[in-house]
């Protein structure tokens, strides 16, 4: 049995192949957790669902949210330096904000870069 | 809008009634021998009524609304000025008596000290719910 004899397994568990639903493992029951939708095709909308809701645009949704939160932080913080009467703890909680929101953006972008080089290393 | 760190809208809410209570209080202490105000009549002490508002969530379209801490009015402590005897004060009546500010200090230190302790409450609410973001941002870290 070759190491490779194992692929097309996994791929029809992945539902690539027709009839490959008796090899997909059972989803286990999550309460409060959705399973997982399949990622569009690009250039492909699925029925349904908004043409905005590709995984891209979702990306760069939530970038462009850090950038906002980055802006409120830098007004709090030009308002309390230029003593346009911004309470002190507003502008640190909105540092704060600022600075939890990009450290989940980073932990999204390391998930993405480490899968696509799990993806690059996959011997084939 | 993403709220990394949910339900901080309410204690930043609340560290700014806090504020302004602790801002109240400094100023009785300020004025606690202040017998002439700008209506002629000794300074009178100050409180500060808190109430509970209905506030909209911050993009608040998961969440709804919540119920925040908000100042709802500052208000005159209804307590008689304290007559001293004291003839040589240009305050004083005709029979030399003064009438001071309704300001005890201890009373006003006590006051200082809850607002400050709840102030800090309010702090670790929100040191904690960071440090929860954080240590849930590192989950599968070795």
């Amino acid at each position: 049995m070759s190491p490779l004899s194992a692929i097309p397994q996994m791929m029809s568990s992945y539902g690539a192949t027709p009839g490959a639903d008796v090899m997909r493992p059972k989803a286990l029951p999550t309460p409060g957790i959705d399973a997982p939708t399949p990622l569009d095709q690009p250039g492909e909308v699925a029925p349904g669902q908004p043409a905005g809701d590709s995984f891209g645009s979702v990306l760069g949704r939530l970038v462009s949210d850090v950038n906002t939160k980055q802006n409120a932080a830098m007004q709090a913080v030009d308002g309390l330096q230029s003593g346009q009467g911004v309470p002190l703890h507003q502008a640190v909680i909105a540092m704060e904000e600022a600075n939890v929101s990009f450290q989940l953006m980073v932990e999204v972008r390391n998930k993405l870069l480490d899968s696509y080089q799990e993806m690059m290393r996959m011997q084939i | 809008m993403i709220q990394p760190l949910s339900g901080i809208q309410n204690t930043a809410a609340a560290l700014d009634a806090e504020r302004t209570r602790l801002d109240v209080i400094s100023e009785n202490i300020a004025n606690a021998n202040t017998t002439h105000g700008l209506d002629g009549k000794p300074y009178q002490r100050k409180v500060v009524v808190f109430e509970n508002a209905l506030q909209q969530a911050m993009g608040g379209d998961n969440n709804g609304s919540t119920a925040t801490l908000r100042v709802a009015r500052i208000e005159n402590d209804k307590r008689p000025p304290v007559l001293v005897y004291e003839p040589g004060n240009p305050d004083a009546d005709a029979r030399g008596m003064v009438a001071t500010p309704n300001i005890n200090i201890h009373e006003e230190m006590a006051d200082l000290i809850a607002a400050s302790r709840a102030f800090e409450a309010n702090l670790a609410v929100i040191k904690n719910e960071k440090s929860m973001a954080m240590q849930t941002l590192a989950i599968g870290k070795h």
